[in-house]
């Protein structure tokens, strides 16, 4: 029999008991019912003192010592007693778990603050306040806009474009660079990322300095070479045997002119990612200059149409839109058949303006096109080399458009062609004086 | 009921209002921090483009200002503050026309380091700009720093910390004097130098306003033209009264 029941059959008993004697005791003395009410009104008395000590002791919190009563009351005090060890075991598994997670993001090696919804400081790690300066409960509940205040971070949060992190250059450090990302999370919670970017940084610029550089010294002694061979292909007196052997040297120096000259442009591209200002550009003057160029080329494809959908402008950079698209016209003649047909198309809807070229050469398989633009990079090794490319020119292309808040897609279908689309945003586009006073 | 759900209501919109112009202002200001970062970089590293940027986008902090302050207006003429809320504005007007100067005196600095940019170099690569123009950013930054934290004791420093810019301009001065009499060819440039040094100082003083604001805005004292030792044993005294009247109360 469990405790607590056999508590309950004891309490029962003592109560029959009670009963019992308190009958006996009274028909001694000839009245029993008195007898009887004066043994319940004990039995009740001696409750109300149980209840009253269990009161007290619960009021008083003094869980080490509770009262030492038997029976029921004893039974229930006991339950207490486990609930509440209970209670205090789950709250220190708690606690624990708390201190261990607050400990291992207080180690990370990146800045973390909490956010609220109105961006105010919940909490933030060690590291954080090392990065970001801030103080330890000082700045809990301040803005975080109002510390970090460089205008990077205000246009960051102004975009609310969070898919990124954005990087800072505290004024106060010398040469730091600091990377900043929010994650949204929760309730409207966010959470800041931080971490120390300045050595990255820092081997960027060496490799971008050295790029510019070695390109720039090896221009040079290639002009040098690439003369000389001109002058020799050119020499009657030169021996048949040579003939080749100085067209091909003439053809490759020529090549590598083009790879240098495009690694000094993208090396230009890339010092400033800026969106550049510029002037209104008329695209389909531009286009008919294009298609010239490919018509030129001695092995061209049959059809070059250049389609213009509309006779708005293009505000941006002249030589560097040039340059982009003049890339993109280029590879599609390189790719394609000279029974092919390459289209390009300008034209302007509610989301921007579009300058595309569609050809119908060989195509590029799914899964080389998001590395398409990467330098140097060939779909297969034979292609890029056997018509002269330099690698580059998508590269190109990617830089200009990004730096013009442009965007590039590609659409191809193995062996039946492909699609190169701009993307320009509204805020590039121009709608001539002419069509305006038309409408107007 | 109602009303005080009402008064509520305005309070609370009210207090955003005053949150988003403090907010303005602290970005306002990080983009002076900016701009004067800039110009001190074109200057030491000889950089005309970033020198002439610098001119360019002064126009930006002008901007700024004015909406800051139609937007202070605004909300002195709907709202009517009181006692600190009031302070918060006054303070926040003044600090934006100080920001403003530092703005001014940031494209002064940028158009010289456009112009220094072409002609030769002095040898010591102007260290001494370098150093005081790190002491000065560090004063605008904390400036603002104590403007967002409501910090006396930060402001306090930063006050202090003119002196020492004082000192460094006289510095400079005597030693630019010097170089004009050993070789009167460098006079065209030492003057130049000596703008820009200028203009570094009076930035100085700008941000130790900056700092009398927030000192304002925080014990409604007003510190301006007094000394600072003299500021310092009143803010505390004024502190151990306040603590002594808590004490009292609890």
């Amino acid at each position: 029999m469990q405790p607590a029941t056999q508590a309950w059959w004891f309490a029962a008993g003592r109560l029959l008991g009670t009963v019992l004697f308190g009958l006996a005791v009274g028909w001694l003395f000839g009245k029993p019912w008195a007898g009887l009410a004066c043994a319940l009104v004990i039995h009740l008395a001696w409750q109300l003192v149980n209840l009253f000590r269990l009161e007290w002791w619960l009021r008083h919190r003094s869980y080490a010592d509770a009262p030492d009563v038997g029976g029921v009351w004893g039974e229930i005090i006991s339950q207490i007693v486990r609930l509440h060890r209970r209670k205090r075991f789950h709250k220190q598994r708690f606690v624990q778990l708390i201190r261990q997670l607050q400990r291992s993001t207080a180690a990370l090696p990146n800045g973390v603050v909490i956010l609220n919804a109105q961006r105010e400081i919940i909490w933030f790690n060690r590291m954080a306040a090392r990065l970001l300066d801030l103080r330890r409960t000082a700045d809990l509940g301040l803005r975080i806009e109002n510390l970090l205040r460089e205008p990077e971070f205000a246009r960051y949060l102004a975009v609310k474009d969070y898919s990124n992190p954005v990087v800072i250059r505290p004024t106060t450090g010398e040469d730091c660079y600091l990377s900043l990302q929010v994650v949204p999370y929760g309730d409207g919670q966010q959470l800041l990322l931080v971490s120390d970017v300045s050595r990255q940084m820092r081997l960027e610029a060496v490799r971008r300095d050295f790029v510019a550089n070695a390109s720039h010294e090896l221009r040079s002694p290639l002009t040098v070479i690439s003369g000389y061979l001109e002058t020799l292909s050119q020499d009657p007196a030169l021996d048949g045997d040579l003939q080749g052997p100085v067209t091909e040297m003439r053809r490759q120096a020529e090549r590598m002119t083009g790879i240098i000259r495009d690694l000094l442009e993208l090396s230009r591209l890339e010092e400033t990612d800026e969106v550049v200002g510029g002037e209104p550009l008329d695209v389909p003057a531009l286009m008919s200059t294009l298609r010239k160029d490919v018509l030129a080329r001695a092995k061209h494809p049959r059809d070059v149409r250049a389609r213009v959908d509309s006779d708005a402008q293009l505000i941006g950079d002249e030589p560097e839109i040039h340059s982009a698209f003049s890339n993109l016209v280029d590879n599609a003649a390189k790719y394609t058949s000279p029974e092919g047909s390459i289209e390009m198309r300008w034209w302007v809807d509610d989301e921007g303006a579009h300058f595309s070229v569609t050809d119908t050469g060989m195509g590029v398989p799914v899964e080389h096109i998001p590395r398409l633009t990467e330098r140097f990079y060939r779909v297969d090794a034979g292609r890029s080399r056997a018509t002269g490319g330099s690698g580059l020119g998508l590269a190109i292309v990617k830089h200009v458009l990004q730096r013009h808040g442009a965007e590039l897609e590609v659409q191809s279908v193995l062996g039946s062609g492909s699609t190169f689309t701009c993307h320009f945003p509204l805020q590039r586009v121009q709608q001539p004086q002419a069509a305006v006073t038309a409408t107007g | 009921m109602e009303t005080a759900d009402l008064s509520h209501h305005i309070s609370r919109r009210f207090n955003e209002d005053l949150e988003r112009v403090r907010s303005k202002v602290l970005g306002m200001g990080g983009f002076v921090e900016q701009q004067l970062h800039k110009a001190i970089t074109a200057l030491i590293e000889g950089d005309s483009t970033l020198g002439e940027s610098v001119a360019m986008d002064d126009y930006q902090v002008n901007n700024m200002e004015v909406s800051i302050d139609e937007e202070c207006s605004r909300i002195l003429a709907t709202r009517a503050p009181a006692a600190g809320d009031l302070r918060v504005i006054v303070a926040i007007i003044k600090t934006i026309t100080d920001l403003e100067r530092i703005g001014d005196e940031g494209e002064k600095i940028g158009y010289i380091a456009s112009r220094l940019a072409t002609m030769e170099r002095p040898a010591d690569k102007y260290r001494e700009i370098k150093h005081l123009g790190r002491v000065v950013s560090e004063m605008v930054h904390d400036a603002l720093d104590a403007f967002a934290r409501m910090d006396v004791e930060s402001a306090l420093r930063v006050a202090r910390q003119d002196r020492l810019v004082d000192e460094e301009y006289e510095a400079i001065q005597r030693q630019s004097i010097t170089f004009m009499m050993e070789d009167p060819r460098t006079i065209r440039r030492a003057l130049d130098v000596m703008w820009v040094v200028r203009a570094l100082e009076r930035i100085g003083d700008h941000a130790k306003n900056i700092s009398e604001y927030v000192i304002y805005m925080v014990h409604g004292k007003d510190i301006r033209h007094t000394s600072l030792e003299d500021v310092e044993r009143e803010l505390r005294l004024g502190a151990a009264a306040a603590s002594g009247v808590k004490a009292a109360e609890s």
